[in-house]
Formats: structure tokens, sequence, C-alpha cells
């Protein structure tokens, strides 16, 4: 809202200048955001939440500085409104009928005849055109300027456009239209109230006014009104039609009689001074509450609250300037809050007000005793564990945007089933909650190698979404890719390495080695670029080698590209302990190379797993340390060496002991694997 | 040979280590000396023939000897080692000390994570409880039970994503409704800190994401009081933005507490004079806060004349952003590798 320092002038004194005012109101709770001069005067803006309708006004906010600069509140004119004209006849005679009460507690219409619309005086457009309403013409001016002025957003029909006898208040009917003044056809439905007559809808209540009945500069008699709608109704209203006016803004926040009368009886007498014309009748329908209750306010509840003693003469003193009513007893107030103050229901909202305008920083500060909770090892632990061990491993963690876009998934080959949408997506990239991580990482990766990066290694760890039994679930879930080539320097010169499938099995192994699991898993090739790693049968996640057509959808080109994906939360579910201490060997080992060559389509799991079958307990390790495909065997096979470690906790071995074991392994390579000794 | 004179062996010993200039000659000379068959082993080895009441300080003259020996011997290896390394490298080896050392590039935690990693860690020596919350979250925890009614405006200030097809539930616009959660489970005394993902309707620019971060904390017992608040915040917002700044609290509104508070702190770029990231006015504004709302304190079930309790929460984004220097927000979800391999 805006307001500007010559008017808030003429309801208070004010000594100070405008930047001071501007400081001040900040700390009292109107957060000013812009101050401008402009035309000898100063332009204030100032953001007003939502408990504060009475600061939607000059005068609501000339009240406040009132209280906060220890200075008067005054209103420069007879407040009290004109009465219709002696001897006055309304013709014709118009009744207000009111469908339902609670849509339109309080209607009240003025009939104005004979009066002149014309531009506005200057002062009057000056002063609008400041704080950025434009000006249109004398009679719509007024209404505007005493709804800033007070509070309560008026509407002026044309008396000559409306069918005579009665003004309706109801709700729209299915497939209703109307014109609005700013010439927009609007389909209405009965959600929306409406001010209507006999024949036609004339306005959306609270909202905006319809073209027909708008004042032009032939209109001679107007019926100016003033009311009060349900504050949810013109909400669901304007949100409706997707139109937000002024008038809304107020009637949402709701508004109260001393509001209503106040504005009503400033446009009156301003239509009377500036547009001449007799006020014929003013009636209205409905009964505005004119009572508020009492509120106790204690001295302990003050302390309690604050932590500081704040005395009550002080507190009484402040809720007094503010326009309440104060009783005093020894050790407590009894507050009554003024009409405009509709948000003051409890004694905490006295509080709060005391606290503002004492001002927070003479609050001191002080620190409580806190009792730390114990807490067990968490999910959140282990998360935090997880990241500390990919970024150790070289990885760089990313945080991509848990909603997706369909085609991004269909890209990817995920299938349309079983997704959790969003109602109200601003965009299609808004459209899903994602059920992989996947596609956001590969476009992470296809954004950093457009920036001449030769190397992605990323991971993120966020929930993932899918519906389940006919609701949505969320599970965490690890996601990582690595693309390209890594390159580093050594004694000879620079290494590069393709990343490949085993890069990403090497940091599953390190993740579950982390986790404590020592077995019950497996990586079994479930489709040509497809590793899926189960745990206890159950599906953990899977290394995924994108096909082209995926990588090129994302424009990766030419780059090896792989992915994994793991289930956070059925990891986390079977950590195992994972740090148990096992006595250092104190009796020296025996080491012992197998050295064989292989057919391709020979697993090395089973290998392993034969080895330390055949090996027994004296095996302390078996584990490739050398591998090579190439000229020097033949084709479709791979040369390994496996460095067996033989080892006794009680004793030290002898060769001989080692001996048969060494040449049973080797017989049982070239039985079972075929294997050939090199 | 000065046969059994050790001084005379001593200075011969000083003069000839002082003319050493290669580890290779140093070596020799520790074998003529040290060796099986060097001066020192035939010098202890004459022991047995001197006379009985000589034995004994010769001995120790001997030691003496051997240490002095030791010591100038490390030290003259010390200064032929090439610079740069205890290692005994061959100067033939050719290293170059100005070549950059072999190490794997370690990985980097986002920005945003560090963020609240800091965060909460200063909680957790406060003694805050760390706890999460689920991203889809009813209705009734993201704003009634807050005290935020359906239809009313002060739901403006959080649009919000709803899920379809999926009666009043949506994405979390705050993380608040942990609140509720967590009070709903768990009785008084109760602190605690959330950190986790937001969501709310806004197109994306320089300012903006429809997906941020939050960490949101509370603390419930007998007799918590806006002093309190103000206290932890203070050590907080000192702990992460240094000591030399002030803070100040500003009435404001949030329907889940009162009295409530915007909380600044002084502009860390122009201290307080005014400039363009701070919009003139020497402050910054990091967090909301306030006292929890008796009607919250209701709804979860807390007799709320025993007792009151604070609540708090920020943006990371904005944090990260005026601790790091950061001026477009998208660039946290950009994932560039070099943006992140600078935190």
């Amino acid at each position: 809202m805006k307001f500007t320092y010559n008017w808030l002038k003429e309801f208070v004194d004010i000594k100070i200048s405008a930047r001071e005012l501007a400081d001040k109101l900040t700390m009292a709770g109107i957060e000013v955001t812009a101050l401008e001069k402009r035309s000898g005067d100063f332009v204030f803006e100032i953001e007003i939440t939502s408990n504060r309708p009475d600061w939607l006004s000059v005068a609501g906010i000339a009240r406040e500085v009132a209280a906060i600069t220890n200075l008067k509140f005054k209103v420069p004119f007879a407040a009290a409104g004109l009465r219709p004209a002696k001897g006055a006849r309304e013709k014709p005679v118009f009744q207000i009928n009111v469908e339902d009460k609670k849509d339109c507690p309080f209607y009240s219409a003025t009939i104005i005849q004979g009066l002149q619309v014309v531009d506005s005086p200057d002062w009057l457009k000056e002063r609008l055109e400041l704080i950025g309403c434009r000006s249109v013409n004398n009679i719509v001016d007024i209404t505007n300027y005493a709804m800033f002025e007070w509070g309560e957003p008026l509407h002026a029909f044309d008396l000559s456009k409306l069918a005579p006898g009665e003004i309706i208040i109801r709700r729209a009917k299915t497939g209703e239209k109307i014109l609005t003044i700013d010439q927009q056809e609007r389909s209405l439905d009965p959600r929306v109230l409406l001010i209507a007559d006999k024949s036609r809808p004339l306005a959306i209540a609270g909202v905006m006014g319809g073209q027909e009945s708008e004042i032009s500069f032939s209109t001679r008699d107007i019926l100016l009104e003033a009311a009060v709608f349900n504050p949810v109704l013109v909400r669901k209203g304007r949100q409706l039609i997707g139109l937000q006016s002024d008038s809304s803004y107020r009637f949402e926040r709701g508004i109260d009689r001393q509001t209503l009368e106040s504005s009503r009886n400033r446009a009156v007498s301003l239509i009377n001074r500036i547009a001449g014309g007799r006020i014929v009748s003013e009636k209205s329908r409905g009964v505005l509450s004119a009572k508020s209750g009492k509120i106790k306010l204690t001295a302990l509840s003050l302390e309690g609250t604050l932590g500081f003693s704040l005395p009550l003469g002080k507190a009484a003193a402040i809720l007094d300037k503010l326009g309440f009513r104060v009783s005093r007893s020894k050790n407590h107030l009894l507050v009554t809050a003024p009409l405009f103050r509709r948000d003051i229901l409890s004694q905490i909202d006295l509080i709060e007000e005391v606290a503002r305008v004492y001002g927070y920083d003479k609050v001191p500060s002080t620190l409580p005793k806190i009792l730390p909770r114990p807490q067990v090892s968490t999910q959140n632990d282990f998360v935090r564990g997880v990241k500390n061990l990919l970024v150790a491993l070289g990885l760089n963690e990313a945080i991509t945007y848990s909603l997706v876009d369909r085609g991004s998934l269909s890209g990817c080959g995920i299938n349309q089933d079983g997704h959790v949408e969003i109602e109200n997506p601003l965009s299609l990239e808004q459209e899903l909650l994602r059920p992989t991580i996947l596609p956001a990482l590969l476009k992470a990766v296809a954004h950093n190698l457009s920036h001449q990066q030769n190397y992605v290694n990323i991971f993120e760890i966020s929930n993932v979404f899918r519906m389940v039994g006919g609701g949505p679930r969320e599970t965490l879930s690890l996601g990582i890719a690595f693309c390209g080539k890594q390159a580093y320097l050594s004694d000879s010169g620079r290494i590069e390495h393709e990343v490949g499938v085993l890069d990403l099995k090497g940091v599953v192994e390190k993740i579950l080695e982390f986790s404590g699991i020592k077995k019950d898993y497996a990586f079994l090739q479930a489709a040509p670029g497809e590793i899926k790693i189960t745990l206890k049968g159950r599906e953990l996640g899977k290394i995924i080698v994108p096909p082209a057509e995926t990588l090129d959808r994302f424009e990766i080109k030419n780059r090896n590209t792989v992915l994994a994906e793991i289930d956070l939360e059925l990891l986390f579910r079977h950590v195992g302990a994972r740090i148990q201490f096992k006595p250092l060997a104190c009796f020296p080992k025996i080491s012992r190379d197998l050295s064989i060559v292989l057919k391709e389509e020979v697993s090395l799991e089973n290998v392993l797993r034969e080895i330390k079958s055949v090996a027994g307990d004296l095996l302390e390790e078996a584990a490739i340390t050398d591998f090579y495909r190439g000229k020097q065997i033949p084709a479709g096979h791979k040369s390994l060496t496996i460095s067996c470690v033989f080892r006794s906790p009680q004793r030290t071995l002898s060769d001989a002991e080692i001996q048969p074991i060494h040449a049973r392994l080797i017989q049982v390579m070239a039985e079972r694997f075929g294997a050939k000794i090199r | 040979m000065p046969g059994l004179d050790i001084e005379a062996y001593q200075k011969a010993f000083e003069g000839e280590i002082e003319a050493v200039d290669s580890l290779q000659a140093l070596e020799e000379l520790k074998v003529k000396y040290l060796g099986r068959k060097g001066i020192l082993a035939q010098l202890t080895g004459s022991i047995p023939q001197l006379p009985q009441g000589e034995r004994a300080g010769f001995g120790q003259r001997a030691n003496i000897f051997k240490n002095r020996i030791n010591l100038l011997i490390a030290e003259k290896q010390g200064a032929l080692i090439p610079q740069g390394g205890p290692y005994d490298l061959p100067a033939a080896s050719g290293v170059d000390i100005g070549m950059p050392g072999y190490v794997q590039e370690p990985g980097h935690l986002h920005p945003i994570t560090q963020t609240i990693d800091e965060i909460c860690l200063i909680f957790s020596r406060m003694g805050f409880s760390i706890v999460e919350g689920p991203e889809i979250e009813t209705e009734y925890n993201n704003f009634t039970g807050l005290n935020i009614p359906l239809d009313h405006p002060s739901r403006d200030a959080f649009d919000t994503f709803y899920l379809k097809g999926a009666q009043h539930l949506l994405l979390r616009s705050h993380t608040s409704p942990v609140q509720i959660r967590e009070m709903k489970s768990t009785k008084p005394p109760l602190a605690v800190v959330v950190p986790g993902r937001v969501y709310r309707p806004d197109a994306t620019d320089a300012s903006h994401l429809f997906m941020f971060h939050q960490v949101e904390g509370f603390l419930v017992d007998q007799g918590i009081r806006f002093s309190d608040l103000k206290g932890i915040l203070e050590v907080f917002l000192k702990n992460v933005f240094g000591r030399e700044i002030k803070t100040r609290f500003r009435p404001h509104f949030f329907p889940f507490t009162e009295p409530s508070a915007e909380v600044d702190i002084s502009c860390s770029i122009c201290k307080g004079a005014g400039c363009s990231s701070c919009g003139q006015k020497g402050w910054l504004e990091i967090l909301g806060s306030g006292m929890i709302h008796p009607n919250v304190l209701k709804n979860v079930g807390y007799d709320n004349k025993k007792y009151s309790g604070f609540a708090f929460g920020m943006g990371i984004e904005r944090i990260a952003m005026l601790k790091y220097g950061i001026n477009d927000i998208r660039l946290f979800c950009e994932n560039d590798l070099r943006f992140l391999r600078q935190f």
C-alpha cells in the first residue's frame, strides 16, 4: 500500500522527517519498502501484514503514528455524516434485498440526486496519482479517496441504469455473465456473490463493478454502496475470476462498523462539496456488531511471555494510545479493543501489542536451559555418512529439482504409470514428482559437458515419489552419474581412464562396506546395459549404461556415461554393525599367485568363490592383482593374476603346508573353469 | 693412528665430515668410524687391555664420541638431501618440485548442504536435536494446525503445490509442519531443528526458485520467554556471520507465532551504512521467528498454560548467498562443477 507524508499530516501533527518516520514505522511492524520524494510530498510504500486491515488506510496509519510518536490523532473535518435533506423524497423507491445474511451481513445504500460528474479537482487527482491510482471522474475518485483514507471500499452506481424497485445481493447463477468496468466479460457461477437489480447483475460484490451501471459524465443520480461482505466469499470470488482489486483486498481482510461509517461519511461529504447534489435517502439492511469483549492482561503473563518485568502502568499507557479502553487493577488490566482491531482476540495479542510499541530492542536476551535429548543413530546420520564417503571418493554433490516434466521421464524409458502428479504446476517442468533422480542428473551432466568439462562425477540424495496403493509415497534415493574421461598425471605421464560400469560398482561396494553389509548382496546382469543390485533378494538399486537414444535426448555425445540409483531406505534398514575390530595378525603370511587364462564368459565372482571354498580356513584373502586382455593371449580370453594370502592366527605356516592347497587350486581352476595356467 | 687418543680421533672425524660432499662419501665415512671393523669398534675392543681404573672413564668417553658421530652424520645427511623432502631421492630421478603433486581431486558437498550442516551444528552444540519430515504433507500440518485458516489472506504468503487426485495433500511450503508432527509425537521439553526442501509455485528468477531449503527450529518447555528467543538467535547469528554483526528484532506477523519478529543483521557489506546489497537499509532480513502461538500448542495437545515455546525459520539459499557472495539463486540448482568445486 502507498500513502503520502502530507496526507498523513492532516491527521497527526508529525514533527519528524519522512526518513525518520519510515524507520519508526518499520520498527513498529509496518515495513516501509520504499520512500520517494515526489511533487513536494513523500510517497511511502509499505507492506501490511494480513492481521492488520486497519492499517490499509491513511487514518489507520495515522493512529499508529500518533501512538508511537506520542502525538494526538485528530480528524480535521466533521466526522459525522450528512443526513438526507429535509423533505427529500426518494423516487423511485429502492428496497434492499439480501438473499443470505451470511453472505452480506450489512448493506447500506445512500441515494444522491442531481450531482455533476466532472473531472476531479487538481488536489484530488494529484493525491490519488501519487499513490498510484488513476483519476477517472470526481465521483469515482471520491469513493477511492475515501477508501484509501478510511479503509472501506465503496461503490457508486448510476441510478438511472438500475431497474427500479430493488437492489438484490445474491449468488450468481451458473452461466450468468457480467461485463466488468475493465471491459472484460466474466462468466460466473454460484460461488460468486453479486449485486443485481431485477433484470441483471450490476457488480461482483466486493471485487469490481459492472460497466453498464458505471458512473459516466452524464450521470446525475447515484446509489452509493457501503457494505460488508463475507470475507471468504470475496476471497473465493476473486480467486475464481482471477482478479484482485484494492476493494477485494480490503474485504477479504475484514471490515468493521467504525471503518464503514467513517469511509461512507467522508465520501458523502466530499461528494456534497465537490459534485453537489442532494442526499435523498440512506437505508441499510443488517446490523454490524458494535461490541468488543473485555480481555484480561495479567502482569504475570506479560513477564512470563516477554522475559522481563514491564510495569502494568506502562502497558496500560501503550494500549491506551493505541485506542484500547483500559481499566487497571493491581495485578492485571481489563482491556477492550477498538472496533477496528478485530485481530485482538486474546491476551497474547495484547502482549504483542505492548511489546511491539515498547520496542523489541528493549527486551533483554537470555539463554534457556536446554536438556539435550539422547539421540540414537538416525537415518539422517547415515545419509550424512554416505555423503561424506562419496565426497571422499571424489564425487561432487548436486541438488536438482524434485519436480520434472513427463517428457524427460519417457526420454529415459520410464513408464507412464504410478507417478505423483501436481494439480497446479506453473510450467511443464513441474508436472510430476519424480520417481527417479537419474534424468535430472543426466541434465546436470549435459550442462557440464556444454561448459567444456571432460569428466563429470556427481551424486544427489533426495526423495523420489510414487503412487503406492492409491497414495503417494516418498522414499530416499541416491543417484550417481559418471561421464567422460578421468585424467591424471603420474610418473609415466598423463593417464586417462574412461568411466565404465566397474567405476560405479566400486562406489556401490564402498557404500555397502560403509553400511556394514558383508554378504547377501549381488550384482546381476539384468539386461544389456542394466545391472541389478540386490540385497537379501530385494532390489536395492541398479547400475545403468543408458542407451544411445537416451543420451542423444540429453545431448550427451561421444561420452561414456554410467548411472546408478540406490534405495537408501532399504539400505538403512539393513545397516549392520559397521565397525567390528579384528585383532591384528601376529604370524607371518604366505602369498601364492595364481596366474591363469580364462574364457571371457567365465564370471570372476564364481572363480573367487570357488577359490575361497577350496582353500579353506587358512586362506585370508584372494584378490585379483593383475588383469590383461590383448595380443599375448588368445582372442576371447582374459588373463589374470589372483593373489592368495594364507595365514594362521595360531602359528607360523610352512611352505609345505600351503603347497598342496596351491596345487589343488590350480587343479580346480583347470577342471571347473577350463583355466590355463601361465 | 692416534692410538687410543679419543680426542685426536674426534678432531680427525670433524675435519673429514666437513669435507664430505656426497651421500656416498658420507656413507663411506660412517663405515670407517662406525662399521664392524671401524675406529669406534677398535676403541671399545681395546678396553679390556686398559688398566682397571681407566676402563670406565674410557668407555664413557668412547660413548660420547659415538653419539657425536651419529649426530654430525645425521646433520650432514640432512644438508645433502635434495630440498623439499626427507626422501633420499637419487639426484638422477629429476623430480621437479615445481610440478603439481599427484593427488586425487576430492569431491565437494553442495554449498546448501554445507550451510545446513553449519546451522545444524551450531544448534546441536546448544542442545537441539535434528529431525526431518516428509515433503508431501497434509493441509492440516502445513496450514490449519499452524493456525493458518483455510480461505484466509494469511495463506497468500504460502502459495502451494497441491497433489492431483489426493485430497488435502500438498508439497510443504515451509518446514513448519514438522513442528506439528514433532510436538504431536513428543512431550516437552523439546528443542529441535529441521532442515529440508520446501516448494512454492514461484516463477524462477535470480532470487526465486520453486524448490528451496529451509531450516526450522523450535523449543518448548515450561517458562520459555521471548527473551530466550532473542538470546538463542543472537548466539546463532554471531556464530554464522561473525561476532561483530548487530542484530535487530522487528515486529511482524506470522499466524503460528505471537509475538512475532523478523530478525535482521547489520549488512556485512556496507557495515550498516546502506548499499545496494541491503537496499540502502543497512540491514539484511535473515529469519522469521516468534513465540509459538497458544493455538498451535493447543492444536498439538499441549497444555498452553503450562508450556510455552519459540520457533524460527530461515531460507538456506539466502544465507548461503550472503555468506559466499553468490548473486544468482539459480546457480544452486545448475550443478555446474565450476560452481560446486568452489565450496
